[in-house]
């Protein structure tokens, strides 16, 4: 069942790359919408197979493959992850939609990245700590390719950026497996084994700010996201819209699914200073994006912003916490590949994205109107105004972490007011005003270009309305998350406390207890 | 039936919204043959279908106790969000008044933007308006008004900025949101720090909560602003005055609205507040300090404005500083009243604008003159307007005014002071007006000055009526004062600045031989006064300054420091890489050499150095490949 999510699209990979000559352009798109179609369908129908009732590990599967490491081949679902996959099967169909037509290469482009959309599936399945780890390597090779070969002027420079950041990720988060392996000694990487397993706090505490670091990079937190503008920028936007869209989401989800689910306690004892870390993400962010001049940067920087939200709640780690996460990164998943496919769109049709040259594209019958229309929901859903899927995301993050981090999340709120402050400009440069001359016979824009982004209005719109036709999915395993975290923490704080009695106040009852 | 009426108080603000949606093919141009006009004709509908439901609900909860519904909409653990209506005689009669002012606009837009090719998405926007408004009046709930707060913040960014092709309006359009924004995003501290400790949202709940509560005075006193700062952003109060004055770039239905009922919705949202407020001293002496500073600054304000909405639009946010100080007071009854007297006559005064603005395309009083012949019913209207509006004829705001009054006087006498000068300073303001726009001579763009067509003249003539019938309207909500002992003294003085401000004005615009005023103040003074106090420079140094420096700064680290040092790495080993090329020789013993003193080297690293190393020798190498 879950698998197919996996092997269709790399088998379907392989398929495109044989196709004959004749008429490639045209073949290898349909085959590869057709392989995407159906994959989001499979994941809807998955959706639908999904218990909500229930709060671990559904439609489980389970073969062995090399034993001796402790790789299993075993994937699962849940509440966390369920929604990633969607998102993920979404975007791919809407990226490889969008894609322009006349692409070069189109059966190497599409091929990687329909492996590209079954790694990430993978990676989001994987029960394993190892075929994660493959699942999250095997991601990185379709997207350096497609950035090194389809990117922008600077594309080597942005697509080596990409991969040493992200192997150097890769490698913290091997290294952090690894030694988790070794110290347990339970030599498995079964996580459901790994999770009861309760190691010392000083070792976990080591393992867990190497995974931070290593999911932290490609989140990204601040200091370590200048790739991520780079990457935006020359990337073509069907990539932005993955990139920015499900592959940051491999980040928080391996901080949460990992990070949290592995070392409750050690994260409590960290979470404060992934609070400030957050908030230093959220407004570094912000402000950096205030001044950019390319509207793709200003996409990006708004990302990292965006993103350290997502950090806040999960700091916080509390049941309503961990759903506001879980929501605010469909949220910024819907949004920021919409912002970028209208970018894209502003971009094909104008052949620049810097707001000093831009201006009045909003008008009616040389401009891009309805584009801009868009562009200024996307923007105020950025900005999180009602209606719309990001203020109620935010408004869950805000709410849930407010009672653990009161300070911190006050301070990141002045982000969503800076938020509105960036892409105000960008509308107001860019849309608004007179059109001048040089702009004024643009390519018409087709349906084409602006179906994509309209399709994720709607579900922008829709959710922003009906929060919880997202939110009953996950509900469970966010609320078993939470007080799993709660009850070992608390656990934690017992046996501190009783050690402590025992250490001051009754050393006879050690003495016996040695003894036994 | 009177059941069913009230269980579907939701379908008012619903007609606005599905209005707005209905216009979408229109106004992205799926359908083009027809032109907008029908998307116009069906958002007036849906308005008369909403003026309609919410005159009925009237009839059905006019005798019968307030009524909650409770709407079930956010569900998580530990959260719990219900969109919670609450429909009384009051909410009710605001939604009436909402639909039927917003009724009123739109036929008067029909005819004011008749040639304007987007008429489809200005009636949609008008539909969200409409929407947030009455809901917001209809709503429970904080987190419901808080997010319709956003909603008109957003609609009025969009019409604010709907002629967008113009630079004035892209500033005003953007001024207007990022203001709001301001107060909306400390509301919303307040909004996430009152769900945190107080559990429910709903008004009802937190009145009673907020008698109870046992808070520090620092929590108390930061909630307490920070819910304060919504409503000040609303209301256009000082210090987010200004967004009100440049909004005036948009199209003039919207300004009827907006002058009237939509800063109104702020007010109403800080009425309901009232309660949580009273947990602070500092929110409410702060309330006070700046409803007062705002009613007396901004009809000054008014007064040295040339541009004939500014010149009005300034005094609606100093009579929304009365309003604000009536709060301060714990009067929420003369709050509302004052709201609805003012939002009427203000419409009013607005629609007249209107029609002098399309007949002469131009907004400078300097520039006109001469109307009263030419433009009758406009004139009267105005007249009625003005007269509605101060403290003189036994209309609409004089009554609210007298009620003012004697709340203050028992209060804080002082206040009453507020009240005289903001009276008389409008007094002077409205009859300057009249006397630039109507008297005098006429110039070149008011010397062919037909009146207005009927689409705009009977919406203009009905509200006029409606604000000669307002004593009869309020003696039926039984919100009259208490004429069995009334306190004549204030009634006295309340003419009395209203004739000295008359009598100023007239004897200053109205007189043949005009005395000049420009120089009976001095320069520096007016030039203060026409730039709003230097509001502009406030801004610019506080946090315009500090967002823009921030933004440098962290572009600049961000640039410079961050990616520097990451590209320093990147130069530094390919550097490395170029320099070793040239100890190459040719020669196969050297390789074999090299080959050597490498592999012996390498086994020596690759056993010293620990493997959490490796990222950078990978880095490293692949940095070297290209």
């Amino acid at each position: 069942m879950l698998s197919v999510l996996v092997w269709v699209p790399i088998v379907g990979a392989l398929v495109v790359a044989v196709l004959p000559e004749s008429s490639i352009q045209v073949s290898a798109r349909r085959v590869a919408l057709a392989i995407a179609s159906f994959i989001l369908l499979w994941s809807v129908y998955l959706m639908l197979q999904f218990n909500v009732a229930e709060s671990g590990w559904q439609l489980q599967e389970s073969l062995p493959w090399i034993k001796e490491l402790g790789l299993v081949y075993q994937m699962s679902i849940d509440g966390l992850s369920l929604p990633l996959i969607l998102l993920n099967s979404l975007l791919t169909l809407i990226a490889i939609f969008a894609t322009d037509l006349n692409i070069n290469r189109p059966r190497l482009y599409y091929s990687l990245m329909l492996v590209l959309s079954g790694a990430v599936a993978g990676a989001f399945l994987a029960q394993n700590l190892l075929l994660f780890f493959l699942f999250y390597e095997v991601e990185l090779i379709p997207l350096y390719l497609v950035i090194a070969i389809w990117g922008g002027a600077r594309r080597g420079y942005a697509a080596t950026k990409f991969l040493i950041y992200t192997a150097a990720s890769g490698v913290l988060i091997l290294v952090a497996f690894f030694g988790l392996a070794l110290v347990s000694g339970l030599s498995t990487f079964d996580y459901e084994a790994l999770r009861s397993h309760s190691l010392p706090l000083s070792t976990q505490l080591v393992l867990l700010i190497t995974l931070v670091i290593g999911f932290g990079i490609k989140i990204p937190i601040v200091p370590f996201h200048t790739w991520l503008p780079d990457a935006h920028v020359e990337a073509p936007t069907p990539v932005s819209v993955l990139l920015a869209g499900v592959l940051l989401k491999l980040g928080t989800y391996g901080l949460l699914r990992f990070g949290l689910g592995l070392f409750p306690e050690a994260w409590s004892v960290i979470s404060p200073g992934l609070a400030t870390i957050a908030v230093v993400s959220v407004l570094y962010g912000s402000l950096a994006a205030i001044a950019q001049t390319d509207m793709k940067k200003i996409v990006a920087y708004s990302s990292v912003g965006h993103m350290g939200y997502i950090i806040l709640a999960s700091a916080a780690a509390t049941p309503l916490s961990l759903l506001g996460t879980i929501f605010q990164m469909v949220s910024h998943g819907l949004i920021s590949a919409m912002l970028f496919l209208l970018v894209g769109v502003v971009y094909s049709k104008t052949g620049t994205r810097d707001i000093g040259v831009l201006r009045g594209l909003l008008s009616p019958e040389r401009g891009l109107p309805l584009v801009g229309s868009m562009m200024v929901i996307a923007a105020m859903a950025s900005a999180g105004i009602p209606g719309m899927v990001g203020f109620i995301a935010e408004f869950l993050v805000y709410r849930s972490s407010f009672p653990v981090f009161p300070v911190q999340t006050l301070l990141c709120m002045i982000g969503t007011g800076l938020t509105a402050v960036y892409f105000l400009m960008l509308v107001n440069r860019v849309f608004f005003g007179r059109l001048p001359e040089a702009l004024s016979d643009l390519p018409r824009v087709k349906w084409r270009d602006r179906i994509p982004a309209g399709i994720i209005a709607i579900l922008i719109v829709v959710l922003g309305i009906q929060p919880n036709w997202m939110l009953r999915w996950s509900e469970q395993t966010a609320v078993a998350m939470g007080t799993n975290t709660l009850d070992r923490v608390t656990a934690m704080q017992a046996t501190e406390a009783v050690e402590n009695l025992e250490a001051t106040e009754v050393p006879a009852v050690k003495v016996s207890l040695t003894l036994d | 039936m009177i059941e069913l009426l009230s269980q579907t108080s939701w379908w008012v603000p619903a007609y606005g919204l599905v209005g707005a949606v209905i216009t979408l093919p229109w106004s992205i141009g799926l359908v083009r043959r027809t032109g907008s006009r029908p998307a116009a004709y069906l958002n007036i509908l849906m308005t008369v279908l909403a003026l309609i439901h919410s005159s009925l609900l009237l009839w059905a909860v006019w005798d019968a106790p307030p009524e909650r519904l409770l709407i079930p909409w956010l569900h998580a653990p530990g959260l719990d969000i219900w969109l919670t209506l609450l429909t009384s005689r009051i909410s009710v009669g605001g939604t009436v008044i909402i639909t039927a002012l917003s009724l009123l606009a739109q036929v008067f837009a029909l005819g004011y933007m008749e040639k304007d090719w987007a008429l489809a998405r200005f009636f949609g926007l008008m539909g969200i308006f409409e929407a947030a408004m009455s809901g917001i009046v209809l709503s429970d709930s904080l987190f419901m008004s808080y997010a319709l707060l956003e909603v008109l913040t957003l609609s009025t960014y969009l019409l604010v900025g709907f002629w967008y092709a113009q630079p004035l309006v892209v500033t005003a359009a953007r001024d207007a949101f990022l203001t709001k924004r301001v107060g909306d995003l400390l509301l919303l501290m307040g909004v996430v720090t009152l769900s945190s400790i107080a559990g429910s949202l709903d008004f009802t709940h937190l009145a009673l909560w907020a008698q109870t509560a046992q808070l520090s005075p620092l929590v108390a006193n930061l909630l307490g602003l920070a819910l304060l700062a919504g409503p000040v952003g609303k209301c256009a109060q000082f210090p987010l005055n200004l967004w009100l004055d440049e909004a005036m770039e948009g199209p003039n239905p919207a300004s009827i609205l907006r002058n009237s009922v939509v800063v109104g919705c702020g007010a109403y949202v800080l009425i309901a507040l009232q309660p949580v407020l009273a947990l602070s001293p500092l929110a409410l002496t702060t309330l006070t300090v700046l409803g007062a500073l705002t009613a007396i600054g901004a009809s000054l304000v008014a007064i040295a404005q040339i541009d004939i909405k500014r010149a009005l639009s300034h005094s609606t946010s100093a009579y929304l500083g009365l309003v604000f100080l009536a709060v301060g007071m714990q009067q929420d009854e003369v709050a509302l009243l004052l709201l609805f007297v003012h939002g009427l006559a203000k419409a009013l005064l607005f629609m007249s604008t209107g029609s002098i603005i399309l007949t002469t395309s131009t907004q400078d009083l300097t520039e006109m003159g001469g109307l009263a012949s030419r433009m009758p019913a406009t004139t009267t209207a105005y007249i009625v307007g003005a007269l509605a509006s101060i403290g003189l004829l036994p209309l609409g705001n004089f009554m609210a005014m007298v009620e003012w009054a004697e709340a203050a006087w028992v209060v804080a006498p002082w206040l009453m002071g507020v009240l005289v000068a903001v009276n008389g300073l409008t007094a002077f303001n409205l009859v300057r007006v009249f006397g630039l726009v109507f008297w005098g001579k006429p110039q070149a763009k008011t010397r062919r000055a037909p009146e207005v067509g009927w689409l705009m003249a009977v919406p203009m003539i009905t509200l006029m009526i409606f604000n000669l019938l307002a004593p009869f309207i309020l003696e039926k909500f039984q919100m009259l004062p208490n004429w069995n002992d009334p306190n004549r003294g204030l009634v006295l003085v309340l003419i009395c600045s209203s004739l000295v401000g008359c009598g100023l004005g007239a004897w200053l615009y109205l007189s043949p031989e005009k005395p000049k005023l420009v120089g009976a103040i001095a320069t520096p003074l007016r030039e203060v006064l026409a730039d709003d106090f230097k509001m502009n420079r406030l801004y610019q140094f506080s946090v315009v300054f500090a967002v823009l420096l921030g933004s440098r700064l962290a572009a600049w680290f961000d640039r410079y420091i961050v990616d520097g040092l990451v590209n320093f790495v990147g130069v530094a080993s390919i550097f490395s890489g170029e320099t070793l090329k040239y100890t190459i020789s040719g020669q196969s013993r050297h390789y074999l050499l090299t080959l050597f003193i490498g592999i012996l080297l390498s086994i020596t690293v690759l056993s010293w150095t620990l493997w959490e190393w490796s990222p950078t020798l990978h880095s490293l190498a692949l940095r070297a490949q290209p």
